[in-house]
């Protein structure tokens, strides 16, 4: 009961966010000369229209809400990782690379797949957390730094050793993957496929250790206040660590099931290009964190970049829709973000002491 | 001595709740009138009709034989009423003259007269013998000095009526003494002064008359020479205060044992500091605030790194080992700065009190904590110390609580760890008498059970109250030691100043 209440109150300020996010789009459609509600039915239409559409979401939503997922762990022990990009595609290829080369039946393949992008992913998040631990390189900077050299890494595996040569030669990729090794689709014909399942196990799962675990309870009062923390006893350095582990390990899993669920092999590009990264970031934030809630908002925030694809092919509306509506949630996003470090300064200055 | 000042029966009620019920209230020109309480006795509500900030729901203010209303604190100090705020209203990078004169400054065409602005300082200083730099930078004031300079603006704006929140709970004990002077000459050149506070030796010093609220009402206006600090005390209490329990003399067994501890950061702020706390003994540790005290407790446990020397605890050397560690050792910790170390204000009560029990066994199962169980524990905390937690009980935010409240939830985990040794640093600040009472107690309890206990305050009244021993702190070096028998507040306040007692009647600055 108290988790639904919790839920429902963290939900209300990203809904806030999302109606003024549509307000300023239908500003840009009434701009361009379309008809408002129109183009906003064919958005709803584009996402949700069809049970095709609808599942076409779902599964852009899958690694957006797994990234996210990782993202959350990260933000809710203070730490902030803004490297899931690099952990994803790293993740991705060196999957993509144990599925195509291993001489095992497919079932082994999918399980060691998955295992080596989540380590993979996991170890590329390590690498930055152990050096800010040691000597005190931001993570801030390191992580986002460590984006590119993981895709460019991943893209020059692509380009040479690991390349494609036998179909067409004007795409950097790795040859496909078995059948036996590809993740089931969850219905025949539709796009999302069983990672889907994995990214909301997921959140049921870190929903379960950040509310019932001392593991969450310690990232929880890390994330608020490392001093109470280290005051208490908790190991800054060993919860942080886990926390990039994980949360490095979610974004690599993100990246295997896109490579072993929808592409079959490993695209450069296919990852970066789609933003996964930066949606996901952004769902974490619209969520507040709150893995439950980023079921909701990763879905969301996956259904209004194909309702803008469903927008462009029946309007004049360009795609560029989607963009503007999440460049507003962006906004909307880091004011609160800045309303709460004003409120939590001036609480600081305001203390209370002595008489009523 | 003719009524310069009257509130009568001024009611202040927010909802349901009445924070001010029929106060009265009389204050004579040349007179300083204490006004105490404890919290949430409604002393700061009064304040705040008085200087305009609240609009009272009844009574009246008579200020010189007119009714008057005050729409804001602009019109208080219109009427020569100023505020001297606990905290103070400063700008550290200004001049004291430019903080003193700001929104009145004297001017020519539009120009800031300086000159003109130093010498009014100068001028004010002397006749009310404050004494003050006009020219020196606030921020480089001490805090005795800002507070000066609080007074100073005060004076400069006019007001004949002055009102001191809290001034000395910032104070050492010598800026104290200085400051009760203060209070005497304002009084002596005619001025009135209002004096809110709930440490009773400083009334019993300077007040003339006493007013004592106790949950929004009077209990009582006595003049100094009437009454002690005792009946004081139960005025506000509204019981007779307990006596804290027998000492009973336990075999000093050694439990912590501090040897050659050295701290530098840049400097050497912890200078070779040796001693120990025995089973069954609380050691007070008394010092003018920065002198090591803060560097002392966090190298003791675990917070900062030791340069040299050696902490053992119940017999295990834990020098710089992890908090965890020395926590496993025997140690709990009631932290200086509640809000810095002590709680996640954004947590709820239930899990600030969780801290430390998390991975208990007998709070854990498959690798769950067991909430419920553990909830149980903190409702007889909040019971046994009367903790008022507001109306979401244990899922309030920890920030919502009064720091009062919230030191007792500290105070009450921290001894629920049920440790040999605890580190009790500043363990009432901010608590009412009720609750000093029951931490005092609770803590002469830990120690007959023969637990060892290393006290820190700013206060000395309660280093005396509590201690066997007493080290005194000053530069980072043990300067000091008295034992319970010998120790007086004036003997330690000479230490604490760098001074020397060799010799029982010598006294150094």
């Amino acid at each position: 009961m108290a988790a639904i209440k919790e839920l429902s109150k963290s939900l209300v300020q990203p809904l806030l966010a999302v109606v003024i996010g549509l307000l300023t789009g239908a500003l840009v459609i009434a701009a361009v000369g379309e008809s408002i509600l129109g183009t906003y039915q064919e958005m709803w239409k584009g996402a949700f229209g069809s049970f095709y559409f609808f599942t076409s979401t779902l599964a852009r939503a899958t690694p957006i809400m797994l990234i996210a997922l990782g993202l959350s762990l990260a933000f809710r022990a203070g730490v902030f990782n803004l490297g899931a990009e690099g952990q994803m595609v790293l993740g991705a290829v060196s999957a993509a690379l144990v599925a195509i080369y291993l001489p095992a039946p497919g079932m082994i393949k999918i399980v060691a797949g998955i295992c080596t992008g989540m380590a993979v992913g996991g170890f590329w998040a390590l690498l930055p957390g152990f050096m800010e631990a040691r000597f005190r390189i931001p993570l801030l900077i390191s992580t986002l730094l460590f984006n590119y050299i993981a895709v460019l890494f991943a893209s020059y595996l692509v380009t040479e050793p690991f390349r494609d040569r036998s179909g067409s030669a004007a795409l950097a990729q790795t040859v496909m993957l078995e059948k036996s090794a590809w993740l089931p689709k969850l219905f025949a014909g539709m796009s999302v496929h069983a990672g889907f399942l994995f990214a909301i196990v997921a959140a049921l799962l870190l929903f379960w250790v950040l509310r019932f675990t001392p593991f969450g309870y310690e990232v929880k009062m890390l994330g608020q206040n490392s001093l109470f923390a280290q005051y208490g006893g908790i190991n800054r350095t060993r919860v942080m660590l886990t926390g990039m582990f994980a949360s490095g390990g979610l974004a690599g899993l993100a990246g295997t099931v896109e490579v072993m669920g929808a592409h079959y092999r490993f695209v450069d590009g296919a990852l970066t290009v789609p933003g996964f990264a930066w949606t996901g970031l952004m769902a974490a934030l619209l969520a507040n964190s709150h893995p439950l809630g980023i079921i909701v908002t990763s879905i969301l925030l996956a259904a209004f970049q194909t309702g803008a694809m469903g927008v462009e092919r029946n309007t004049d509306v360009p795609l560029e829709l989607a963009s503007v509506i999440q460049a507003v949630l962006i906004l909307f996003i880091s004011a609160k973000f800045s309303y709460d470090w004003w409120k939590k300064r001036k609480a600081k200055g305001g203390e209370t002491h002595g008489a009523l | 001595m003719t009524d310069r000042l009257e509130m009568r029966a001024m009611t202040k009620k927010y909802g349901d709740f009445t924070a001010n019920d029929k106060v009265s209230f009389s204050l004579a020109a040349g007179e300083v009138h204490a006004i105490v309480g404890e919290n949430g006795a409604g002393k700061t509500t009064l304040m705040r009709m008085l200087y305009g900030m609240e609009q009272p729901t009844s009574g009246e203010i008579v200020l010189n034989g007119k009714l008057v209303v005050f729409r804001g604190p602009e019109d208080a100090i219109r009427n020569g009423i100023g505020m001297v705020h606990q905290h103070f209203m400063l700008f550290g990078e200004f001049s004291v003259t430019e903080n003193i004169v700001i929104g009145y400054e004297p001017k020519q065409a539009g120009f800031f007269k300086r000159n003109d602005a130093n010498d009014k300082v100068r001028a004010l200083s002397e006749q009310y013998r404050i004494p003050i730099n006009p020219q020196a930078k606030v921020a480089s004031c001490s805090i005795g000095e800002q507070q000066r300079v609080e007074i100073l603006k005060v004076l400069y704006q006019g007001a004949d009526i002055i009102v001191l929140d809290e001034p000395t709970a910032v104070l050492t004990p010598l800026e104290v003494r200085d400051l009760l002077q203060t209070i005497r000459n304002l009084a002596e050149s005619g001025k009135s002064v209002i004096l809110i506070t709930h440490k009773l030796q400083e009334v019993m010093e300077v007040a003339d008359r006493i007013t004592v609220l106790r949950g929004g009402k009077v209990t009582g206006t006595v003049s100094r020479d009437e009454t002690n600090a005792d009946d004081l005390a139960r005025l506000m209490v509204g019981r007779e205060l307990q006596e804290l329990s027998e000492r009973i003399p336990l075999e000093p067994l050694p439990l912590l044992q501090v040897e050659k501890l050295t701290v530098r950061d840049k400097q050497t702020l912890l200078d070779q500091v040796s001693f120990t706390v025995h089973h069954g003994e609380i050691v007070g540790i008394a010092g003018v605030s920065g002198n090591g005290q803060s560097e002392l407790l966090q190298a003791i446990s675990g917070l900062r790194a030791a340069q040299e020397g050696t902490v053992r605890l119940g017999g295990k050397d834990v020098t710089n080992k992890s908090v965890a560690i020395i926590r496993d050792a025997g140690l709990a910790h009631i932290p200086e700065d509640r809000y810095l170390w002590g709680t996640a204000k954004l947590s709820s009560v239930e899990e600030n009190a969780l801290m430390g029990y998390q991975r208990k066994p007998a709070y854990n199962r498959r690798g769950v904590v067991l909430r419920e169980k553990f909830r149980q524990v903190v409702k007889g905390w909040v019971e046994q110390f009367a903790i008022k937690t507001g109306s979401r009980q244990l899922q309030e935010l920890a920030g919502n609580l009064s720091g009062g409240n919230l030191q007792k939830l500290i105070v009450a985990r921290e001894l629920g760890h049920e440790t040999p040794f605890l580190i009790a640093a500043e363990p009432t600040r901010g608590v009412d008498i009720g609750a000093m009472e029951y931490i005092h107690q609770a803590l002469i309890e830990k120690r007959n059970q023969g637990d060892g206990i290393l006290l820190v305050s700013s206060e000395l009244s309660e280093i005396l109250a509590l201690s066997d021993r007493i080290l005194v702190m000053y530069k980072g070096r043990i300067a000091g030691e008295l034992s319970r028998l010998e120790a007086t507040e004036e003997k330690i306040s000479v230490i604490m100043a760098g001074g020397s007692i060799h010799g029982s009647n010598q006294r150094a600055i």
